[in-house]
């Protein structure tokens, strides 16, 4: 007869299973390479069509980032986020959430382990990633100014907190959907049209008051998080304040997925 | 041992599982039989914390939830294609085993056991429901326990499958594991079936052993061959009905109580034979009152 369950130990057994499940989808492969290709191939077009003058680091910051501030995604992010997607809408998709409590029913542990390995693995993409692309820029340089001085020592940590933020936030998605398409539908749609739109309507005069509720548009904070330095037209709060307005809109979707997961019928 | 007490399960307006109390003794295979939308399914989902409802399953006295390594106790399968398709057989197994404490190489183990060693490294996208079901079989068996709760596990497999099935799961039940199956192949439970537990509409209609199933559901007729036919008729208190080829066939009464008047009033018997209801006749009886979806006459 076997132990009962206890929460560190099960915890470490719904990440063995996690961390099983994650490495035998070839899914997940496509779309870590597809995240570091993509920067990558950014980064040469980008360090290629400015090397007839000298690099300006918040430039160098955009490489390293995947466009930094200036894309209204981070495509990269997105690739690695639909692997948090994954993770639970495909438990739902196929119907695998059955074996999956039958072997591990303690639904908080489940839940935890898959926010916890997709964003994991975001975290050590995210560094492969920004590494490639600076060796990618270095390549066509020859050098790389302002790596270690604001804004690019900033934005460095900031792209890996917003992939991290991503994946999580994926992952929530999905498990309150309970399935895939929905939560990637999401995942664009608010970011590219939702807040797009908003953040046009606000120049207009009758929805100017929309311009103070900018800064808490969660994705368009979340961007932020890569702030070179630039100007901008929207007032948003400071990088890592806007960092919190993004990781609190994550904490409450989170929030939503842990109760809708362990309250409803598998 | 499994012992379910007062399992209770509510959509809505409509009772789905009501005030449901058995017990599952190890040793033997029992059958969870009830017509369509009886609650069977939904029972086993209780039973194993995948819906939220009222009362309570102990396996050996304890709550499926609490258990660290539930796999290593309890196999269960509820849905034959609960994998996913691009997973191989092998790797949808190792999955299950890393998170349940279970050694990787059980899995290419439980594999061999259910005959689909050979198609370990394939994706199950293209398995036949014969297949899909001998994977989830492997699944249940991952952690060599001592309980199996099977839904329907028999759908999809031909009669060879159906035949190595049941062997299986007598052989593992007279290892002294607790088996419970449901199974909506009549003929096949009444071959593999030490037990059943019978319900309907979510409600409890019979818990025994198979031959008390049928002999309560159904009534038992004796078949009497006699030169002197019209005579025993005559003679018998029963129910008698003249069958075409001469033969009579009696309810209400024993082949021993008919021996005995044939006897006592010289009657030549040339055919004496108690004729058993079927399970299915039994089934039939048992659950019409509680059947949920009833089709109109062809």
């Amino acid at each position: 007869m076997s132990e009962l369950a206890s929460g560190p130990l099960v915890l470490t057994d719904a990440l063995r299973f996690e961390w099983v499940r994650i490495r035998t989808l070839r899914s997940t492969y496509w779309l870590v390479g597809a995240a570091v290709l993509l920067n990558a191939v950014l980064a040469l077009v980008a360090a290629y069509g400015t090397q007839d003058r000298p690099p300006a680091p918040a430039f160098v910051g955009a490489i390293l980032t995947g466009g930094g501030p200036f894309v209204p995604i981070p495509l990269a992010a997105v690739c690695l986020a639909a692997i948090g997607v994954f993770a639970t809408g495909h438990e739902y998709r196929y119907g695998t959430i059955q074996p999956a409590l039958t072997a591990l029913p303690r639904r908080s542990a489940l839940l935890a382990a898959k926010l916890v390995v997709p964003a994991a693995v975001t975290l050590v993409v995210a560094a492969v990633s920004m590494a490639v692309n600076a060796a990618v820029a270095l390549a066509v340089w020859g050098e790389l100014p302002g790596l270690t001085s604001w804004p690019v020592d900033e934005a460095m940590p900031g792209y890996l907190v917003l992939g991290v933020l991503w994946t999580v936030l994926g992952t929530a998605l999905a498990q309150v959907f309970r399935g895939v398409p929905s939560a990637l539908v999401l995942l664009l749609v608010v970011p590219l049209v939702v807040e797009q739109l908003m953040a046009q309507l606000s120049y207009v005069d009758q929805f100017a008051w929309l311009g103070p509720a900018l800064k808490f548009l969660p994705f368009m904070a979340g961007q932020h998080l890569l702030d070179l330095g630039g100007t901008s037209d929207v007032d948003l709060f400071g990088r890592w304040a806007s960092g919190g307005v993004f990781a609190v809109f994550v904490a409450v979707v989170v929030g939503a997925a842990w109760t809708t997961f362990t309250r409803r019928d598998a | 041992m499994i012992s379910v007490t007062a399992l209770h399960k509510r959509y809505g307006d409509k009772i789905a599982v009501d005030d449901l109390s058995f017990e599952v003794r190890p040793g033997t295979v029992t059958g969870f039989l009830g017509p369509n939308g009886a609650g069977k399914s939904t029972t086993m989902r209780l039973m194993l914390d995948l819906d939220h409802g009222g009362g309570e399953t102990l396996f050996d006295g304890r709550r499926f939830a609490t258990i660290r390594h539930p796999m290593a106790e309890i196999g269960a399968v509820l849905e034959a294609k609960a994998f996913h398709p691009t997973r191989t057989a092998r790797n949808h197994l190792r999955m299950l085993a890393a998170g349940s404490g279970i050694a990787a190489a059980r899995a290419d183990e439980v594999l061999e056991l259910v005959g689909l060693s050979d198609v370990r490294h394939r994706k199950p996208q293209g398995f036949s429901l014969g297949m899909a079901q001998r994977l989830g079989l492997a699944q249940a068996l991952l952690g060599d326990p001592g309980t199996l709760i099977l839904d329907e596990p028999a759908n999809g497999l031909d009669p060879h499958g159906i035949h190595w099935l049941r062997d299986v799961l007598r052989s593992l039940a007279a290892e002294g594991r607790t088996v419970l199956v449901s199974s909506h192949l009549l003929s096949e439970m009444s071959l593999m079936a030490d037990e059943l537990v019978v319900i309907g509409r979510g409600r409890m209609i019979y818990q025994g052993d198979v031959d008390g199933f049928v002999r309560r559901f159904t009534d038992s007729t004796v078949l009497v061959r006699s030169p002197h036919a019209d005579r025993l008729t005559a003679l018998l208190r029963g129910s008698v009905e003249l069958l075409a080829d001469g033969a009579l066939r009696v309810s209400g009464t024993d082949a021993g109580a008919i021996g005995e008047l044939a006897y006592r009033n010289d009657i030549m018997l040339t055919e004496l034979a108690t004729q058993t209801a079927s399970l299915e006749s039994a089934f039939i009886t048992a659950t019409e009152a509680d059947e949920e979806y009833v089709g109109g006459a062809a």
